[in-house]
């Protein structure tokens, strides 16, 4: 009975301990080198207490950070949610299921896509003189349409490949678990002469309310990770209108400062922050 | 050491060092690969085609050469030179020598720089942005100042004359703009960065007699910075859509695809514009020095010896070797016959009879008067990326419009510099 209990506890203790070295050494170097002064040209930094988290507090670049990475978690988690569900009943409504079938190839192309690839490719696109989204406004007003450039459209204008990329392939998720659902809730409500988008509203979707919080925080996750997206779009402009906290923390270890305390602490309190969010959000919807 | 990085000299390439013997008769004997860490050059790409020619030099090194563009390629090169150290030669530029030098990133070139290689040849303007306290830090892939560079058929066409003042420059460019024809006045550089919206607006800082620091006070928040800005941001209103937030890229593929009447840009451009390969106005572009007072922007990127990777002599001397061979006399006179314009750095290959007879006596007059007006324009300092980078993104914001109040955005950057001096005492 004994070696039947041990046997779990074999098998997950060298995957375990792999993780735990992975994960946790450098969490814990980068909480400690955060109260630090490091810079990449003086490797040999003093404690500096914390100083570096009392820094940020007064360096607009930090605070309009946070304001840009909640908006773009907001933007990018709704519409993709939003996109898909709509998208997947429309589907699951009006397509026949082989032709659903042959869109639900084409609706994972763009997820399948390298981020850095499908962002060369938007970007271009968006180019307000060659590119082809941005073709009809030109040749319909004669005035270049430059959506990269100006800071009230940047953010969103990058948040739309993102949506294009996941909100598509959530579609066809989305299209799946309808698929999955018995009829005979659908049947009954029809007897009842309920509305199509009754049905959906307070049959089909709260049936399939786990799993779409499932791809809620499966996104959530997704979206914090969102560093190449923004560096090949924008790097962080214009100004300072698309920069993202991990967009910030990195330039200020890499690009431009080399102050690898200053981005650690920044990375510190975004671990904080998510970990707390991330768990609130979990015990909520609990 | 890894296999990769893994270079063992010997006795008789040291001897050759010391003796000065000529380099292609007796090779050298190094072994394994030389990794290096660059940014797209069409110069390096051509160098691959005569790996064997290094490796019977060498006696038996090869070499692998990674590609970043130029922003990744500095952010890698910092991360990499600053912890593991896995390239043993490394692409820089006038912006970050400093930062190199002074980290001890990077080897002093000429220790490690047989004098067969001829250094002193190179171009005296890009030797000077090599240099940094009183020594030399990379051998010059490409470099050079800054050219007027102007459509010929559409300034004869509006009876203009190329401009040679400031002033005249700025009206040319007003009347030369004709969005609803396709055609802008000028292609700017409003991408942030030191190396980008920074480098162009230099020129006009500098021009008007604006300093960056005083010892290590900033000096550079006055009337010469506010009327650089002006100046800057008024031209913005006639440069092409896409280089409010572009860069060198933008900026010449706007001009080269024929949507730009004129612009000042580093030297390089004009290689571009007049090949009928890479450019659709080839044939009707000409070339001036920057209107006064405008200074060129002196700048050179090149090849150096990386500390780390390269941990006992015999490999920098190596890595020296493959530098020196990179930038020589003979794969200058081969770029020259591949028409890589923007690659050639020196005296002897731009004053030969062949640069003559593939691009004539104006672009040599060119160079050599733009020569006489091209500065250092920055501020030669470990610092000077953060700087610059930080007046980037204040001077973007300035073109985008986030913010208007030019004196604001400079007494910010002036509390940054402080802050910048005091946290590096």
């Amino acid at each position: 009975m004994s070696q039947k209990n041990s046997l779990p506890a074999v098998f997950l203790t060298p995957a375990m301990g792999i993780l735990a070295v992975l994960a946790l050494v450098p969490t814990a170097y980068a909480i400690y080198i955060s109260f630090q002064n490091r810079e990449l040209s003086r490797p040999d930094g003093s404690l500096v207490g914390f100083a570096n988290y009392i820094d940020l507090f007064s360096d607009r670049r930090f605070i309009n950070a946070i304001g840009v990475s909640l908006t773009w978690e907001a933007v990018t988690v709704g519409m993709t949610l939003l996109i898909a569900v709509g998208l997947g009943i429309l589907l699951f409504e009006c397509v026949s299921p082989r032709t659903r079938n042959l869109l639900a190839l084409l609706f994972l192309v763009p997820v399948i896509l390298p981020r850095v690839s499908a962002a060369f490719v938007w970007k271009f696109a968006f180019h307000p003189l060659y590119g082809i989204a941005t073709y009809p406004y030109k040749a319909i007003t004669g005035q270049p349409l430059d959506l990269l450039s100006n800071p009230a459209t940047a953010l969103a204008t990058v948040a739309l490949v993102d949506v294009w990329q996941w909100g598509l392939f959530f579609a066809v998720i989305v299209l799946k678990l309808l698929e999955t659902l018995p009829p005979q809730p659908f049947e009954a409500a029809k007897l009842d002469h309920a509305r199509t988008w009754e049905i959906y509203a307070f049959i089909a979707l709260p049936m399939l309310k786990a799993p779409l919080i499932s791809l809620a925080f499966v996104k959530m996750i997704e979206s914090l990770r969102a560093f190449d997206l923004i560096y090949v779009m924008t790097r962080g402009g214009p100004g300072i209108a698309t920069e993202t906290l991990d967009m910030y923390a990195f330039s200020q270890g890499f690009i431009e400062s080399g102050r690898i305390s200053y981005a650690s602490s920044m990375a510190v309190l975004m671990m904080i922050a998510t970990s707390i969010a991330f768990t609130f959000i979990w015990k909520r919807v609990q | 050491m890894t296999k990769a990085k893994t270079l063992v000299s010997s006795i008789a390439f040291a001897c050759l060092l010391s003796t000065g013997l000529t380099t292609v008769a007796v090779a050298a004997e190094c072994s394994g690969t030389i990794k290096v860490l660059a940014q797209p050059r069409d110069g390096l790409t051509l160098l691959e085609d005569y790996k064997s020619e290094f490796e019977k030099l060498s006696g038996g090194a090869s070499f692998e050469i990674d590609y970043l563009n130029e922003n990744d390629r500095r952010a890698k090169t910092k991360a990499d030179a600053s912890t593991i150290g896995k390239y043993n030669v490394y692409y820089i530029d006038e912006a970050n020598v400093a930062l190199f030098a002074s980290a001890g990133w990077v080897a002093p070139l000429m220790d490690y720089y047989p004098a067969d290689y001829d250094y002193a040849d190179f171009d005296p303007g890009r030797q000077k942005v090599a240099t940094y306290d009183g020594k030399v830090w990379f051998a010059p892939v490409t470099g050079g100042g800054d050219l007027m560079v102007y459509r010929k058929d559409l300034l004869e066409a509006a009876g203009i004359a190329p401009p040679k003042t400031l002033d005249e420059y700025v009206a040319a460019v007003k009347k030369l703009n004709q969005p609803d024809q396709g055609i802008y006045g000028t292609a700017l550089r409003g991408q942030r960065g030191s190396g980008a919206n920074v480098w162009r607006w230099m020129p006009f800082f500098k021009g008007f007699g604006g300093n960056w620091f005083d010892g290590k006070t900033p000096v550079f928040d006055g009337e010469q910075a506010v009327k650089a800005t002006e100046t800057y941001l008024e031209l913005f209103k006639y440069s092409a859509p896409g280089s409010q937030t572009g860069g060198w890229d933008e900026a010449v593929g706007a001009f080269t695809s024929g949507q730009v009447a004129m612009l000042i840009e580093s030297t390089p451009l004009v290689g571009m514009a007049i090949d009928p390969k890479s450019s659709k106005v080839a044939g009707k572009v000409g070339y001036l020095p920057p209107p006064a007072p405008l200074t060129g922007g002196g700048y050179g990127h090149g090849l150096a010896i990386g500390m780390k990777a390269n941990k006992d002599e015999a490999s920098k001397a190596c890595a020296g070797l493959f530098v020196a061979w990179a930038t020589s006399k003979e794969n200058e006179a081969r770029r020259l016959e591949a028409g890589q314009f923007s690659e050639l750095n020196r005296t002897s290959i731009m004053t030969s009879p062949k640069f003559a007879e593939l691009y004539g006596p104006d672009l040599g007059q060119a160079l050599a008067d733009t020569g006489k007006v091209t500065a250092v324009n920055f501020w030669q300092s470990p610092q000077w990326p953060d700087l610059g980078d930080r007046w980037g993104i204040i001077l973007e914001e300035l073109i985008t419009g986030t913010r208007s109040d030019i004196k604001e955005g400079l007494d910010e950057l002036d509390g940054f510099a402080k802050d910048l001096v005091a946290r590096s005492q």
